[in-house]
């Protein structure tokens, strides 16, 4: 029984309706591993990784951490299961407190640290540094300076060195690179993937974009939702290269073709609409090219079904390929010559 | 020597006939330090019929060249000199009020960013249709309206919906549409879309993209696509312009700049972008920061400072930008001695 968060309804288009943000989602992530939430805005990623770090509550299912049913634990030891959690926003201009200048930032959560090792002030600013050169600040620059004389790319690197003051076992990306230029991303991304092999911190990594969850997890598992439901979920590349669910191969052929580098994958597909339609027992079932009404009578359950290595929630899997194909390496145009 | 200027004189972007002609132009800021440039010496066509993408991080002067555009460029802001020449309207540079009011959205029309609502929240889509078309002096609004409708159809939006819509009722994808109806409506032929897609997710923006795609063909449009992304254009655009520190530093046809780039930014800039296919770690991160208005250095390359390629001359002389072979244009001092991706 997976975990199901309904919110009750707020007016707008989609009137006074309870809005069914987790409808039953089962998953794991190892100790140390890497797993990527995918799907729209809206699809009940975010409710996931909020539930996770103990921002939210859920109406149903189980939450275990190490083992453990939060909701059993003690007050003390769930809070102290939750810290193990760390979150990183999407915005870090948010998420940090404006009037803070980095050292305080930083000392003040540490500080508490501090007093759960026994270690005195000394320790918090040797942390302090540690910390933000681990995730490739100058201290010297930025401890004395606030969050908005940091550029968002820095500010998002201060947000990850405060969830490590914690020492966690687990960071929530949420969206964590797409407030920042394309150009400096992958410094970030390259951080977090750091952070994962050094310190043996786990990731679960939510974002829209399939490719830079490929870069943080290409050895963990994808989860693809849709409307609150998993569709789809296996090994990154398996997903990505045989995807079986139409909805996965929407998503995935949407990612722009590089002109020159690459080739349209030869199957690619568009949902048929773009409206958030009527509840179908496949939820899918409105915008997907190949809905049948067996789609709009019957709940596709989530399987091996077709015999494919990976779960999903289709009545008819057929791999597709949709992804950009890599062109070989040629020289085109005038080449490097003034 | 060591100016931008005499590498605009020694460049000379032709590529067929020009929708806009854009020379020399340099538009400033005043800042504490006096006026210093965000565009600079800037030297570009757009070719009519077809889709430009003009990609640069923030603080390249990206967004400043797309309102200049329109001469539309906002106080502490203006264009100190230079030229924009539009087909059927002139030198938007030196227009009158009352012409340059007529040429934006009648000729020019511009999309503002997603991110961004350009809409008032307090009035309908459709009230607001019949004020630009009121400022526009159109005599015909119930033509107008039509129009508009047609132009819902085109984009998949209901079109009676879309028009009695206020702007919470509309997700970020359909803004983006109506921000195109808008732009359209008074049968512009030049589109200017300023982050068309930041603010959407994937799938918004394949079916954003999609349709100014099809808007592009069908109405024979001139069409400029203004990014930070180099994937939203790499697919969609027939040509890119990169921009640096208000330089355009490499300009081309799409899938030669893709494949074989000549400025070592631009190869950055594509290293960068995670892929979807092969080993995730050919992707590499672009070092550094890039400059604003006040930390361009006064001499020499701009980019140098983030430049695995930077040479002694690149310290004191600002590259020009020079046409080589193929109708393409890079400023780099490095070029000739292979600045490779892959």
């Amino acid at each position: 029984m997976g975990l199901v968060k309904t919110f009750p309804g707020r007016g707008g288009l989609l009137g006074h309706e309870p809005v069914r943000a987790l409808r039953g989602v089962d998953f794991s992530i190892p100790a140390g591993g890497a797993v990527s939430f995918i799907g729209e805005s809206g699809c009940g990623k975010t409710t996931l990784g909020k539930i996770l770090t103990g921002l939210e509550s859920y109406d149903g299912g189980t939450l275990a951490i190490d083992g453990q049913d939060v909701r059993r634990l003690p007050a003390g030891r769930r809070r102290a299961a939750f810290r193990r959690i760390q979150m990183v926003h999407q915005d870090p201009y948010a998420a940090l407190n404006p009037t803070r200048t980095v050292a305080q930032t930083l000392s003040d959560p540490l500080r508490m640290r501090a007093r759960e090792l026994s270690r005195d002030q000394s320790w918090i600013d040797g942390r302090s540094e540690d910390l933000l050169r681990m995730v490739g600040l100058d201290p010297g620059f930025v401890l004395p300076r606030y969050p908005h004389m940091l550029s968002g790319g820095q500010r998002q690197r201060l947000v990850i060195a405060r969830a490590l003051t914690v020492d966690p076992d687990m960071l929530v990306a949420d969206e964590a690179v797409s407030m920042i230029d394309v150009s400096l991303r992958l410094g970030i991304l390259g951080l977090l993937r750091e952070l994962r092999r050094e310190l043996g911190i786990a990731l679960l990594f939510i974002t829209h974009d399939v490719a830079t969850a490929r870069y943080i997890g290409q050895d963990g598992d994808l989860y693809v939702i849709y409307r609150g439901r998993v569709v789809e979920h296996g090994p990154t590349d398996v997903v990505i290269e045989r995807p079986v669910h139409p909805y996965t191969q929407c998503l995935l052929s949407a990612i722009p073709v590089m002109r020159g580098l690459e080739d349209a994958g030869p199957e690619r597909v568009m949902p048929v609409s773009d409206e958030m339609a009527e509840e179908t027992p496949c939820l899918f079932a409105p915008r997907c090219p190949f809905a049948t009404e067996r789609c709009r009578t019957e709940v596709p359950p989530l399987s091996h079904s077709g015999g494919t290595p990976q779960e999903h929630a289709c009545f008819y899997p057929v791999p597709r390929r949709v992804v950009p194909v890599d062109r070989p390496v040629t020289q085109v145009g005038a080449g490097p010559r003034g | 020597m060591a100016t931008a200027e005499t590498g605009v004189q020694a460049a000379s972007p032709g590529t067929g006939e020009a929708a806009v002609r854009v020379r020399d132009l340099t538009v400033v800021y005043a800042t504490a330090r006096g006026e210093l440039p965000a565009v600079a010496h800037v030297d570009l066509d757009l070719p009519a019929g077809q889709i430009t993408g003009i990609v640069g991080e923030s603080g390249s002067g990206k967004s400043t060249l797309a309102l200049a555009l329109l001469n539309a460029v906002q106080r502490p802001g203006r264009i100190l000199s230079g030229s924009v020449q539009v087909a059927g309207v002139g030198d938007v540079v030196t227009l009158g009020r009352r012409a340059l009011r007529q040429a934006r959205g009648g000729k020019i029309g511009y999309v503002f960013q997603a991110s961004q609502s350009s809409l008032n929240p307090l009035k309908t889509v459709g009230k607001q249709l019949l004020d630009l078309g009121r400022s526009h002096d159109v005599a015909d609004l119930r033509q107008l309206i039509r129009e508009a409708k047609g132009l819902a159809e085109e984009m998949g939006l209901d079109p009676v919906r879309a028009l009695g819509s206020y702007q919470h009722q509309l997700s970020g994808g359909m803004r983006q549409r109506v921000g195109i109806i808008f732009a359209l409506v008074l049968n512009a032929h030049v589109l200017v879309l300023d982050e068309p897609t930041t603010a959407l997710d994937m799938l918004s923006q394949a079916l954003v993209l999609g349709i100014v795609r099809r808007v592009h063909r069908e109405r024979g449009l001139t069409t400029v696509i203004i990014t930070h992304d180099i994937g939203v254009v790499a697919e969609l655009a027939d040509r890119l312009a990169v921009m640096y520190a208000g330089r355009i530093v490499e300009e081309g046809r799409t899938e030669e700049v893709l494949a074989s780039p000549l400025h070592p930014y631009t190869a950055g800039l594509i290293a960068a972008i995670p892929r979807i296919v092969g080993d995730p770690n050919r992707s590499r991160p672009l070092s550094g920061r890039p400059p604003d208005l006040t930390t361009v250095p006064p001499r020499g390359c701009p980019f140098r400072e983030r430049c695995p390629v930077a040479m002694d001359v690149c310290e004191v002389e600002d590259p020009a930008l020079v046409e080589v072979p193929g109708g393409r244009r890079v400023a780099c001092h490095a070029r000739g001695r292979g600045v490779a991706v892959r």
